[in-house]
């Protein structure tokens, strides 16, 4: 965020920001900023190489001990080694689920989804129990909400018609928001072992494309995209599936 | 990020993303890394769990201990489309706290700040002045003097 640099060392504290976007830095000239070449998400690199980590941060900091400013942009030249698929990972659960056609009539379609959804959820569990005590940690959470109950909401908007919001100070549909980001969060956790070094494309893959929670998330993104209430088609576009894993017409 | 590998569009808009422009740039030395005390200042959307998650476009910020574990750092960063998985499987990729204390640990930077920070980095930055200027105070009371500002 190299906006940010700007303020805090006209206030007196040296800053060096890491640049992922180069054009941006380019044009926000900060004190100082490290442009790196890995994807969106990953400012540090690889998780779980400490070594490439401390690289990445030195070639920042060293940039501080630097005469050569008011404006220095330096590029780190090594890619991320993570980028490339391991073959060795395998998907968290067998016989991945048929999509069903997207065009579904919207009740059977809905009922479907639900319940391989809440099925899929139960088949994760064992997975994701492992996956989180060899990390020693989780990030589902945002939503508050356990992941039964994460499920349970996403299923009743996928059962229709809407269903009152879960957590007291949330809208329905900000509610079913943060509930899929913990869903996904879930998902691709459960998808992570300690023993392959799958790339985020490939849990990508699997998560969009094959995996029931994928295929509920695009659905409800297709029902409220329809909806009347504006707010509400702009969350479901905006903040359930990405932009690259969007499906033509829906 | 290697606009590159991504679809011409999608580079086009990143590439193109409004960002403010300044007419000058401050630029403030100070000593050797090894005697330097160093904060991260993300714009990540981090919080602690049970804390507000970031839920639209605001320019306000988290304050992270120096003492927060792995384990109670969320992302609630509004957009989607960057990847989350290496932060779920370690989350020194967005926010190397390990790093910096093995960093001092070894000698090599003087030493780790007592609080670091973050923002929610789809705001618009100019937004952010006055809280970011808000940080900048409580850094320096912390003698912080090396600041890594981290996207997502």
């Amino acid at each position: 965020m190299s906006a940010l640099g700007h303020y805090i060392e006209e206030e007196g504290i040296p800053t060096v920001a890491i640049a992922l976007v180069r054009p941006q830095a380019e044009r926000t000239r900060p004190p100082r900023a490290l442009w790196v070449p890995f994807e969106l998400g990953r400012p540090f690199g690889p998780p779980n190489d400490p070594a490439f980590q401390k690289r990445v941060i030195l070639a920042a900091l060293r940039l501080l001990e630097a005469k050569a400013g008011p404006v220095l942009l330096a590029d780190f030249p090594q890619d991320d080694p993570r980028e490339v698929p391991d073959p060795r990972w395998k998907r968290p659960i067998e016989s991945p689920h048929p999509n069903p056609p997207p065009q579904a009539g919207e009740g059977m379609g809905g009922g479907f989804l639900a319940d391989a959804l809440i099925a899929e959820l139960a088949a994760l569990a064992a997975p994701y129990a492992r996956s989180c005590a060899a990390r020693g940690r989780t990030t589902v959470g945002l939503s508050g909400l356990s992941p039964a109950a994460v499920a349970d909401y996403a299923a009743a908007w996928l059962r229709g018609p809407p269903p009152d919001s879960p957590v007291a100070d949330l809208s329905p549909v900000l509610g079913l928001r943060f509930a899929v980001d913990d869903l996904k969060t879930y998902a691709l956790e459960a998808a992570i072992t300690s023993d392959t070094r799958p790339s985020s494309r490939q849990l990508g893959d699997w998560l969009w494309n094959e995996s029931a929670s994928g295929t509920a998330i695009h659905a409800l993104r297709r029902q409220l995209a329809d909806s009347a209430d504006d707010r509400a088609k702009l969350i479901a576009t905006m903040f359930l599936v990405p932009g690259l894993r969007q499906r033509p017409g829906g | 990020m290697r606009l590159e590998k991504l679809p011409a569009a999608q580079a086009e808009r990143y590439a193109t993303l409004e960002c403010p422009s300044f007419d000058t740039t401050p630029w403030v030395e100070g000593p050797p890394l090894a005697r330097r005390r160093v904060a991260i200042v993300s714009s990540a959307g981090l919080v602690a769990r049970g804390e507000r998650p970031f839920r639209g476009r605001e320019a306000d910020y988290r304050v992270i201990p120096g003492a927060t574990r792995a384990d109670q750092l969320l992302c609630s960063h509004i957009s989607i489309n960057f990847d989350r998985t290496g932060f779920q499987e370690d989350w020194n990729v967005i926010f190397p706290l390990d790093r910096l204390r093995e960093l001092a640990a070894e000698g090599t930077i003087g030493s780790v700040a007592a609080t670091h920070y973050s923002f929610m980095g789809a705001t618009d930055p100019r937004e952010m002045e006055g809280a970011a200027r808000e940080v900048a105070t409580r850094l320096r009371q912390d003698n912080v003097d090396a600041v890594l500002l981290p996207p997502v």
